[in-house]
């Protein structure tokens, strides 16, 4: 695949997320600590760190499917408080979930839609349009050239590489503000995740969504990703633009799962002269 | 069967032409599982004809005759309208076994404001409907609020409701007021042998079969064809994803519980009109399990996330067949539990199979 030239974010790119002092904890487990994240306008944003680290909780705050004990949400400057997925949703967050959030009974367009069902009055009822919900989704689905043998049969037939592709599919729909993706390369293949890469660097490009992205192949973040943030444990570790830090670094953090001007004072007590 | 306890080779990639990705079912067996997965509902009618014919010749001829299938088609009714209710609970994945006892309430409430009160029987039924909605709202809110199986929450209610009722008046039964034309819509007694066909009272008494019918064609549109239908699949197929995606899955769950007492409470009511009695133990356990019963063999799962409102009809069917068709071919009317029993173990078998080839065909 011939990479994309992707112009760097503009400097003056305005903030359109913060995430401020978000702590949450689950009875005795505390999984952040005084969290805080900037997201600007066209932004894609990795987040990393280790398994438990608090990544999936903190973009299920955002998502709506947690609520914070202590923090604030900011969007577009107005303070924002999601009581539930739905509340996130409709100002135009979208999560792809680590397990997809399909539903295996339904068919492709059922989930392509779910939530936000089109209707149709039929003798004074309201009933689901079909129809209407199988057109959109083909012609959706053909235009990402993601390729599955009909909308109309249910999920569970799919392979894990299909249903990772309807639903990045279904978050992009509607055009969000706001595109969490939480390891949406860990079922495919190479192909298909050059596919899932390459959607996300298109729309990088256009530099209308921002996007947070969970991964763990630190070589993809450097290709996809502005800046980075590192959890660990619960906390910020890290926050650098890709261009600023290498992958060195993040190893050495990893492994010591320390901040980064600590590891710096570690490294340059012990291992002078190595870089 | 040996067939269904040799295990089935590995589906193998790439030997053979066969697309990666889906497995096409190869022995006869997997073949009828896979229509069977796809027309569940026609699967079970195919089983109601059968056991019709079965019957019809069975009997020299008496099985089709309008007073026998009056006897039929009431049991059907009274059985498919609490089965289509346990469907779409199922569907959600939870369960309502105290639905019997929101059978004998119902309508006692309504006989006994109707005796004590002069309260319009009509008036009375509407009551005793809202009544069984409430108590699907107290199920609910136990099984959601307080993360109690809805297994347990519902033997709780059932025992307690059953216990109301009885309580309320010595376990007397009552004679019910007959009013017209409340009677007349919801329940006559049964076609008579000197009934011509198209009499006042040969066609009222197929009326609470009727009642069954519409109830079942609404929430199967409800099911198939609204928000609230396909938000009830999410629920049962997928509840943490439903959740992610944003369903309101405790709610869901809280109105089915709801449509459940309610369907229950007019399954009483119409059940009272019909006999005109109220029974404070009219409706049992029993009654609870065979329509769970019939809407498992109509098709639906008991592990949530699918099932067909018509299958459930055509399930209560078979179970009303089943249990008056044995007594007319001459069986004792308690061997009839022994094919009952088979009927449904069958079911379940082919339940669980077909299930597990809808498993197999994932990747």
């Amino acid at each position: 695949m011939s990479p994309a030239v992707i112009p760097p974010l503009a400097p003056d790119a305005p903030v359109i997320l913060e995430m401020s002092h978000i702590s949450k904890g689950f009875g005795a487990v505390t999984a952040l600590v005084d969290v805080s994240i900037k997201l600007r306008q066209g932004e894609v944003l990795a987040l990393v760190g280790d398994n438990g680290a608090g990544k999936s909780t903190l973009i299920k705050i955002l998502s709506g499917y947690h609520q914070p004990d202590t923090g604030t949400i900011v969007s577009k400057g107005k303070q924002v408080h999601f009581n539930s997925p739905r509340d996130a949703r409709a100002i135009g967050i979208e999560t792809v979930y680590q397990d997809l959030a399909l539903i295996g009974d339904l068919s492709i367009y059922h989930n392509m839609f779910m939530g936000r069902e089109y209707h149709k009055r039929v003798l004074g009822l309201k009933l689901l349009d079909n129809k209407k919900m199988r057109d959109l989704a083909e012609v959706h689905l053909k235009t990402l050239g993601i390729s599955i043998p009909s909308v109309n049969s249910t999920v569970d037939l799919l392979s894990g590489g299909q249903r990772q592709c309807v639903a990045v599919a279904r978050s992009i729909y509607a055009s969000p503000t706001i595109l969490i993706l939480d390891e949406p390369l860990a079922a495919l293949g190479v192909r298909e995740s050059a596919h899932v890469l390459g959607l996300i660097q298109s729309l990088r490009q256009q530099r209308n969504v921002s996007i947070i992205l969970i991964v763990h192949n630190y070589n993809q973040i450097f290709e996809v990703c502005d800046r980075i943030n590192f959890l660990h444990s619960g906390e910020i570790v890290l926050d650098a633009a890709t261009s600023e830090t290498s992958e060195e670094e993040l190893i050495r953090i990893v492994k010591s799962g320390l901040g980064r001007n600590a590891v710096a004072a570690e490294s340059a007590e012990t291992e002078p002269g190595q870089a | 069967m040996v067939l269904a306890t040799k295990p089935h080779p590995p589906a193998t990639i790439g030997a053979t032409t066969r697309r990666v990705g889906v497995k096409t079912p190869d022995s006869i067996y997997e073949k009828v599982l896979v229509i069977l997965s796809r027309y569940r509902e026609a699967s079970i009618a195919v089983v109601a004809i059968i056991l019709v014919i079965y019957f019809q010749f069975g009997s020299n001829g008496e099985f089709l005759t309008s007073q026998f299938l009056s006897v039929v088609l009431r049991d059907t009714g009274r059985l498919g309208l609490i089965a289509v209710a346990e469907v779409m609970l199922m569907i959600t994945g939870e369960i309502d076994l105290s639905v019997s006892s929101t059978f004998s309430l119902a309508p006692y409430i309504m006989v006994l404001l109707s005796i004590d009160l002069g309260v319009p029987l009509a008036i009375g039924a509407l009551i005793g409907v809202v009544l069984g909605v409430l108590v699907g709202v107290l199920n609910g809110i136990i099984t959601v609020r307080f993360r109690v199986p809805s297994l347990i929450t519902t033997v709780g209610t059932l025992f307690l409701l059953q216990g109301i009722v009885v309580w309320i008046d010595d376990s007397q039964p009552i004679v019910a007021p007959v009013e017209e034309p409340f009677n007349a819509i919801f329940g006559q007694s049964l076609y008579g042998p000197s009934d011509s066909l198209f009499s006042w009272h040969a066609i009222t008494a197929f009326t609470p079969f009727l009642w069954t019918v519409l109830a079942v064609a609404a929430l199967a549109l409800v099911l198939s064809r609204t928000t609230f239908g396909l938000h009830t699949i999410a629920t049962g197929s997928n509840i943490v994803g439903a959740r992610e995606i944003g369903v309101r899955t405790d709610r869901i769950k809280v109105y089915n519980f709801m449509i459940a007492g309610g369907f229950a409470a007019f399954a009483g009511i119409i059940n009272t009109a019909q006999f005109s009695s109220a029974d404070p133990q009219a409706g049992s356990p029993f009654l609870t399990l065979q329509a769970i019963a019939a809407a498992v063999i109509g098709g639906t799962s008991l592990l949530g996330g699918s099932g067909t409102a018509i299958g459930s009809l055509i399930g209560a069917f078979v179970v009303a067949t089943l249990n008056n068709g044995l007594v007319m071919v001459g069986a004792q009317a308690t061997v009839s539990d022994i094919y009952l029993g088979i009927a449904i173990l069958l079911a379940m078998i082919l339940n669980v199979q077909v299930n597990r080839l809808r498993a197999r065909r994932r990747i």
